[in-house]
């Protein structure tokens, strides 16, 4: 506890000299536009289908928000539409939602609700109004419905069905008001102490995919998916609130019933997400990159500054590898948001331009918990924020591509075996926590599956994570880890303000590659096979007479011929080919390429040497490895890491006997 | 006063010095017990590991992917380890138990702890200790309700307040105050003990009582005498720790273990100090109490013979 004390004091005295502070309200000053935000507004990035106009009051002693919205939907779909399916997320925090009904099956992110469900954490949201431009007062018309599981109690989905249909190319504008009971934070969102952090409040239109509607409930493991467009949203809050959101902010203006409104204006996303508290410190920092510069907006809670500097550090060095490795980041801003003790469940989430983080008052500087959470979730911006794959039914695409280049960019940024935990006497690196995940729970699932579908929380995270990572990983030993990284840049490009598929991101590896890669995507996506590659058996006998020719050519003991046996077996049901090293003892080698396709594979030479070291995977290239430990052989045994658990163990072992001691 | 505290305090040090073999065949055994319950963890890690490359993972550095990667594996040598440990923590609890008898013997007799006397005084108390252990779990209900309270007012606290030192530093004085009154309560039974040895006192907790009143009448005395000692292992502790994790490199085993071990030592001999001092500060009260008056019957009544009344 002092050491880490020492830690947090040490972080924040360099921090003071960093970035500047600040603990006044939100800034006034209108947004300045940028050279970046200059080139969207004179062309849009993404194809515009919904346009949000929403004002919005927080009463922060009762967590609620009265708004009201203005939905303009521009019909693209190529044909008339006459039903609308919305979002209503917050209703998911009720007892009998789905989401309730599957976290207490089987678990969620986080601590996630009570599971006596006290009431403090009931969440809504109600629509008080929906009236359609043209046709009037629609709200009766208003229509739960729950394509995924047929639960009547479920809320979070109506549909409307107009009047008429609206012809292709046209638009229909929704009036609504609605208004939010916010949660004590559970699942990303909701209020903790003077927090509130609002994120997936406003009715929100599902998606035209795949000529079909596309609007899932709300589950316990998924995530969001939506259509592209702008966001005006005014914000009126207490004057002491300290706000950020995931927009620019446009004017500010003091009311005379000691409120404020702020007004945000975002485009070429599709999410906006806002928070608010009085005790947030406010640190601003900026970066340039290709697209000019990037204004970094970081509001820090109570005890928590000795982060700071680990936060911006962080967001400063992804966002320069993201846009040196994958392509440009082509928004003027970033929000970070760091939640504050005790609302711990809003951190660790990724909205447009805004991301919410997590730290402790006594972080150690070792863990690098604060770096990884702002890696990743900045890295949503790519692979959720532009590249708008759908969470849903597709969850590896942004949260496994996300674990990649969260392994690429931690190992870059903070040292290959250091990249999570750093100390002289413990390491720990970013892939071996993706595989410390995977390796739990290999094979109850595939990658490709709905978030919703997969056999308990523990399992989704592991496979959508960490195998995904591990998948990709792996992958570049088959194609290099330059020609990946090209292909991810080409998928990036290629899909930004879009909602590509899964199949889209591994063909346009295969392109990329020039390879056909069916063979491992079928077994690595779309299969739970588990890869294990064991070297079962490797020695060296003297040849006898009965070994035939070979033998003949020995004339004295200093010619002895050595046979040498060396027995791989595949032990897993995944099939990847493997290499194999061999050392002898008079320093020469071999090198074996098994495709893999049998059990088992067995090698024998006649040499004047017998064996010292058989390796498989000698590089440490195959990350899907369940069992590394199994990969080798030395002839010398080295005791050294059995003799150093031990002394850990002896140890731990005695002293809990002392402690328990001292009650005789 | 202060003068003769320092005196006891340096005493106890040099009584456990002078009678060390008592800490080095405790050491022993508190050792064997620590290689018996990780035998089975041993074997199965020299087995996975010994001709393994990935095993250098945890010879240069310190992996900790590898440490779960091998809780994970179905043959892990970690995971058979929990019991056998407990197990032989739960026989060296037993052991001191017996054993305390012995080493209070030697200390407040201050004679040469032979074989045939430590085990002669060992057995002899052995039963007294362990009703005074049953004892010590009931005092130590209300101190753990003291846990139990400040653990639900911490929570309380972590809701009232955005920031999280109020709940930290409440949890950090809390801490401390439950670690003072263990420490007193130590002080208290380790005086049981004493009375226990010095005065073949058979009654437990008539032994308690006595205790209890020299804790009061001398408590700083008495208090401050451990806390020293107490101070002193976990300076020295933390020390051994820091020098571990941060001085060693990843590779010197050897250095490794003698650190542990030379952790362990400072744990126990420090445990014997203050018994060795509470010890001594008992023989000195004995031997420094005013002596009570001797008892002397009262004188008998002397009855003045009464003339018989005359009969009527």
């Amino acid at each position: 506890m002092r050491l880490t004390k020492v830690f947090v004091l040490a972080a924040s005295v360099a921090i003071c000299s960093g970035p500047v502070f600040s603990q006044a309200p939100a800034p006034t000053q209108e947004a300045k536009p940028t050279a970046a935000s200059a080139d969207t507004a004179a062309k849009p990035l993404s194809t515009r289908i919904v346009a949000y106009q929403i004002e919005a009051k927080l009463d922060p002693s009762k967590h609620t928000i009265a708004a009201n919205e203005t939905l303009t939907y521009k019909n693209l779909t190529g044909q008339p539409q006459q039903t609308f399916p919305f979002h209503l997320y917050l209703n998911a925090f009720q007892p009998q939602s789905t989401f309730m009904t599957e976290v207490r099956l089987a678990g969620t992110r986080g601590n996630g609700p009570d599971s006596e469900w006290d009431p403090k954490h009931f969440g809504s949201i109600t629509v008080d109004k929906l009236e359609v431009e043209g046709a009037g007062d629609l709200t009766s018309k208003m229509e739960f419905i729950h394509p995924d599981d047929n639960n009547t109690e479920d809320r979070t989905v109506f549909q409307l069905t107009l009047p008429k249909p609206i012809v292709p190319g046209a638009s229909v504008e929704f009036h609504i008001a609605f208004h939010d009971v916010l949660p004590k934070v559970v699942e990303r969102t909701g209020y903790a102490h003077d927090f509130d952090m609002v994120g997936q409040w406003f009715p929100k239109v599902g998606v035209w995919w795949k000529n079909a509607w596309n609007c899932h409930q709300f589950h316990a493991t998924t995530e969001f998916f939506a259509d592209f467009g702008t966001f005006d949203v005014k914000i009126t809050v207490p004057q002491n609130e300290i706000v950020g959101a995931g927009g620019d902010l446009v004017s500010s203006a003091n009311n005379s019933d000691g409120t404020k409104t702020l007004a945000y204006h975002s485009e070429d996303v599709h999410d906006f997400s806002w928070t608010a508290s009085p005790s947030f410190t406010v640190v601003e920092d900026s970066w340039t990159g290709s697209q000019g510069p990037v204004k970094i907006h970081l509001l820090m809670s109570p005890g928590h500054m000795g982060s700071a500097q680990r936060y911006i550090d962080a967001e400063k060095g992804t966002l320069r590898l993201f846009d040196q490795w994958y392509g440009p980041y082509p928004y003027d801003r970033i929000t970070m948001v760091d939640p504050p003790h005790g609302g711990t469940d809003a951190g660790g989430m990724e909205y447009p331009t805004l991301i919410t983080l997590g730290t402790s008052a006594h972080m150690p500087q070792g863990v690098l918990a604060p770096e990884i959470v702002t890696e990743h979730e900045f890295g949503h911006q790519y692979w959720y924020g532009m590249v708008a794959t759908n969470e849903f039914e597709e969850a590896w695409l942004d949260e496994g591509i996300n674990s990649y280049t969260e392994v690429k960019v931690m190992d870059e940024l903070y040292g290959k075996n250091t990249s999570a935990v750093n100390y002289p006497f413990v390491q720990m690196s970013e892939t071996g926590l993706q595989q410390s995940g995977y390796f739990s729970d290999p094979d109850k699932d595939p990658v490709a599956s709905f978030a919703w579908k997969f056999i308990n929380s523990d399992s989704y995270a592991d496979i959508t994570y960490g195998k995904t990572a591990l998948v990709l990983l792996t992958l570049e030993k088959v194609i290099g880890e330059d020609t990946l990284r090209q292909a991810l840049h080409t998928y990036f490009m290629r899909y930004r303000f879009t909602h590509p598929t899964g199949e889209d991101f591994l063909k346009t590896i295969e392109e990329v590659s020039g390879k056909d890669l069916r063979w491992y995507f079928h077994q690595a996506i779309y299969g739970t096979q588990v890869l294990d590659y064991s070297l079962a058996d490797a020695h060296s006998d003297p040849l006898k007479w009965w070994d035939g020719p070979a033998h003949a050519t020995q004339k004295n003991d200093k010619d002895e011929v050595y046979r040498t046996y060396i027995t791989v077996v595949r032990k897993g049901d995944f099939i990847f080919p493997v290499d194999v090293d061999i050392q002898f003892d008079d320093g020469s080698t071999a090198v074996e390429h098994w495709d893999g396709q049998d059990r088992w594979v067995r090698y024998r030479y006649d040499r004047k040497a017998k064996i010292q070291s058989a390796q498989i995977d000698a590089h440490n290239q195959i990350f899907l490895d369940r069992d590394p430990f199994n990969n080798s052989f030395t002839e010398e045994p080295d005791p050294r890491a059995a003799h150093k658990l031990r002394t850990i163990w002896v140890f731990a072992s005695e002293w809990l006997s002392q402690l328990l001691a001292w009650l005789t | 006063m202060a003068a003769a505290n320092r005196a006891t305090f340096f005493s106890g040090a040099g009584l456990v010095w002078q009678w060390q073999r008592l800490v080095w065949w405790i050491f022993m055994v508190c050792l064997i017990f620590g290689f018996f319950s990780t035998h089975g963890m041993t074997e199965r890690a020299n087995l996975l590991l010994d001709h393994s490359v990935a095993a250098q993972r945890l010879v240069n550095g310190f992996d900790f992917s590898a440490i779960i990667m091998l809780q994970q594996l179905r043959d892990s040598p970690l995971e058979i380890h929990g019991p056998p440990i407990f197990h032989f923590s739960a026989l060296f609890v037993a052991f001191m138990l017996f054993a305390t008898g012995g080493i209070l013997a030697a200390y407040v007799l201050d004679e040469k702890p032979t074989t045939t006397a430590f085990f002669e005084a060992a057995g002899h108390h052995f039963w007294r200790f362990f009703r005074l252990t049953i004892y010590l779990a009931i005092v130590l209900l209300p101190i753990a309700g003291l846990a139990a309270l400040t653990s639900s007012m911490h929570t309380r606290i972590e809701e009232q307040s955005i920031s999280p030192y109020p709940g930290d530093h409440f949890v950090e004085a809390a801490a401390v105050v439950i670690l003072l009154l263990l420490i007193i309560v130590r002080v208290w039974f380790d005086m049981a003990q004493v009375i226990a040895v010095a005065d073949d006192e058979k009654k437990m907790h008539r032994a308690l009582r006595r205790a209890f009143g020299l804790l009061r009448r001398n408590f700083f005395s008495l208090f401050w005498l451990y806390l020293r000692v107490s101070i002193i292992t976990w300076v020295l502790f933390a020390f051994g720790l820091y020098i571990w994790m941060f001085r060693l490199g990843p590779q010197p085993n050897v250095a490794a273990f003698l650190v542990s071990q030379l952790m362990i030592l400072i744990w126990l001999g420090t445990r014997l100090w203050q018994r060795a001092s509470e010890a001594i500060w008992y023989r000195n009260y004995q031997a420094n109490r005013v002596p009570e008056p001797a008892w002397t019957p009262p004188p008998a009544p002397m009855y003045m013979p009464v003339a018989a009344e005359p009969q009527a």
